[in-house]
């Protein structure tokens, strides 16, 4: 043996430990739940009938999971939006001048340290409790009822929540990548008069612009896979008629797979939407980071 | 010392690790007895040396969920909960026979397949609808009439006149919210009334007929109208966003003067301290007269093949048949024991009713279990719910019913 081939043998068996776990947990099950998701399984005891495309035919024929798609895609522009917005505003006020902004930054980021689940219960006794009882006081017809029992209103919740929680983790990235812009360039731009907002948006925004393609993907992956502050908050409800079909005005795709496979006990049936979920996804994300990336410079 | 150290250490680790083979792992779904059922647990390990843990998934978290991570989290529950035939059908591969084990001579009620005794009876449970009684004493009104729709109607809407005499925010507690996971009530126990009400205990004509897809024309479109009536004479709000704890406190306060609910609800209903007297009224919503609460055992407590079979089955026998399982179940959970040998009679209200009914022999079975998984909490659920919020009015809610239920057979 060479030693280059040693070499080789020792990277390999050093990267092994973690091929081997990836391989348990990730690539395996994978591969599984493709398998599954043509089978009629239960979810225990073994595969009794594989049965091609059903599950698939199935699924769109299904209004909750048609609706569920929708109100996703909803929830993922209006989140995008929000979430980015908020963080960049906020990531501008954290790197200005302003007094205690250290204690902004932790401020803004602390919502992100709490779990989604008591997120969830925390607001939905603000939207469904306090909020009322404000609205009441104050006669205020449309916040005397809850909004999250409003099938018009409850996606406004869930927006409200997640940018809470979520806007705090972006801004980090973007005060990471407002630092990083060279103080030179940004000093120049005001020697020859350019006003604050120009400064902005014609030397920050565009140097920011692999800060924007990774933000925009985090935020479009998590919205996608929405799952704790879904369950807590709102569990899917309330029910409005879509294709003239009782379903959930807020249950978000991740919510649609749980349930079918675990409270309609169909497991096959709720492995092939994940299926579904994940080449959605994947086409989403590339389309997202190609067309990000074709924005970026270099400065 | 260094040395003493050591040994104790060893010794301690090891007096664990000789326990952990002997425990008794019990998955169970009445959340509202998890701190009764860990007492009685250090209780039986103090008596026989046996460890017992007890993990609770139900309510508004989903009890079938938390079983089946437990069981795939490779230390699978020695004693775990079917609560009827959809269930014993997911598990039965792993579920240990029980036939001639010591409590199966004191009970009716035992889970029995092929003539083989599998389910120990977790209770006897039953729901009506709960009256406050000082409050239809005040309005005059007999529960011993309530029989009948009409009757119904006709109480409720003089209930509904008298609210402000009788400081009542609403006529009935009742609660419907697919965002509050409370659709049991609603598309399980509620649904179980068109089931079963008025029929002989295992009549099965009416669940035979909603699982190939069908109903019975007049009895369901009555009892559309009956789900309407006590809709319409609850709180909207309470009916959306309503949770178990928000439901209790309008009736133990004494906001509502019926109450949908289970004696399920008894021990949380006695820690209010409500200061009047409590029973139940039977859910009588055909024109002609039913009178009968629905009682069933809600759940069995099964044995699972591969876990420590001896041990699990040594536990059942203790709570059926000693004095401390008595006491344990009577007065500590507040359930009604389904064995003969207890005499203990419950104090808590909703069960000593469940107990009088029992006893009467005026009780309607339980088939809501025997839906497809998630059909009565899920699809009609969501159905109950958009009544319940005036999306659509009592025939849309007919016609959808039946649609969903067509919807079964396909």
């Amino acid at each position: 043996m060479t030693s280059r081939q040693k070499r080789k043998l020792t990277e390999f068996l050093f990267l092994l430990p973690t091929l081997i776990a990836f391989l348990m947990v990730i690539i395996i099950p994978f591969i599984f739940g493709i398998y599954y998701s043509f089978t009629d399984w239960q979810g225990t005891g073994a595969v009794s009938q594989v049965v091609g495309f059903e599950n698939y035919k199935a699924i769109f024929q299904e209004p909750g999971f048609l609706h569920s798609f929708l109100v996703t895609l909803l929830f993922t522009v209006l989140n995008i939006i929000t979430v980015n917005v908020v963080a960049f505003l906020i990531s501008l006020l954290v790197t200005s001048e302003i007094r205690g902004r250290n204690i902004y930054r932790a401020g803004f980021f602390v919502p992100n340290l709490i779990g989604g689940i008591v997120l969830g219960l925390v607001w939905q006794f603000i939207f469904s409790n306090i909020l009322p009882s404000v609205g009441q006081s104050l006669g205020l017809p449309t916040l005397s009822k809850s909004l999250i029992s409003n099938k018009d209103t409850v996606m406004i919740t869930l927006v409200t929540v997640n940018t809470w929680q979520y806007a705090g983790y972006i801004m980090l990235i973007y005060v990471a990548s407002i630092q990083g812009i060279s103080k030179s360039v940004m000093e120049a731009a005001e020697v020859d008069g350019a006003r604050y907002w120009t400064r902005v948006r014609k030397i920050q925004i565009p140097l920011m612009a692999n800060a924007f393609t990774i933000s925009l993907f985090l935020t479009l992956t998590n919205s996608f896979k929405m799952y704790d502050v879904n369950v807590a908050l709102t569990n899917g409800g309330p029910v409005s008629i879509f294709m003239m079909k009782p379903v959930q005005a807020s249950e978000l795709l991740a919510l649609n797979i749980y349930n079918t496979a675990f409270k309609y006990n169909n497991m096959a049936q709720g492995q092939a939407k994940a299926v579904i979920f994940f080449i959605v996804l994947t086409i989403f994300s590339v389309i997202q980071v190609t067309w990000n990336k074709s924005k970026e410079v270099e400065a | 010392m260094k040395k003493l150290i050591a040994i104790v250490l060893t010794l301690a680790l090891m007096m664990t690790a000789v326990s952990a083979l002997a425990d008794i792992v019990i998955v169970q779904n009445k959340v509202e007895i998890t701190s009764q059922m860990e007492d009685f647990a250090k209780l039986y390990e103090e008596k026989t040396g046996v460890p017992v843990k007890v993990i609770t998934g139900g309510g508004s978290s989903d009890y079938n969920t938390v079983l089946k991570a437990e069981m795939q989290s490779g230390r699978e529950p020695d004693i775990f909960v079917i609560e009827g035939p959809s269930s014993y059908e997911l598990w039965k591969d792993k579920i240990a026979d029980q036939t001639g084990a010591e409590w199966t001579q004191y009970t009716a009620a035992a889970y029995m397949v092929d003539g083989k005794a599998v389910g120990f009876p977790v209770a006897v449970e039953g729901y009506g609808l709960a009256y406050n009684k000082s409050i239809l004493d005040k309005a005059g009104i007999d529960p011993a009439t309530l029989t009948t729709y009409d009757a119904y109607a006709a109480a409720f809407e003089k209930l509904d006149s008298m609210k402000a005499e009788l400081g009542l925010d609403m006529v009935v507690s009742m609660v419907a919210g697919t965002t509050t996971g409370m659709t049991w009530v609603t598309g399980l126990h509620n649904f179980n009334v068109y089931l079963t009400v008025g029929n002989e205990r295992n009549d099965t004509t009416y669940i035979d007929q909603v699982l190939e897809g069908k109903v019975d024309e007049e009895r369901f479109h009555q009892y559309c109208q009956y789900v309407a009536l006590i809709f319409k004479y609850s709180d909207p709000d309470m009916l959306l966003n309503g949770t178990q704890d928000s439901q209790l406190a309008a009736f133990a306060n004494g906001k509502a003067a019926f109450y949908h609910q289970g004696n399920w609800m008894d021990p949380s209903l006695v820690a209010m301290n409500p200061d009047f007297e409590i029973a139940y009224a039977p859910h009588a919503f055909l024109h002609e007269e039913t009178d009968g609460i629905l009682v069933n055992p809600p759940s069995w407590y099964v044995i699972n093949e591969n876990g420590n079979k001896d041990e699990a089955l040594a536990y059942l026998n203790f709570l059926a048949t000693s004095e401390e399982g008595a006491d344990y179940m009577v007065n500590k959970a507040a359930m009604v024991p389904a064995f003969t040998n207890v005499t203990l009679a419950p104090s808590a209200p909703l069960s000593k009713s469940v107990m009088e009914w029992n006893a009467a022999g005026k009780t309607y079975d339980w088939q809501q279990y025997k839906l497809p998984d998630g059909f009565g909490m899920g699809t009609l659920g969501q159905i109950y719910e958009l009544l319940a919020s005036g999306g659509i009015d009592v025939d849309t809610f007919e016609v959808m019913m039946k649609d969903a239920i067509a919807g079964i057979a396909k």
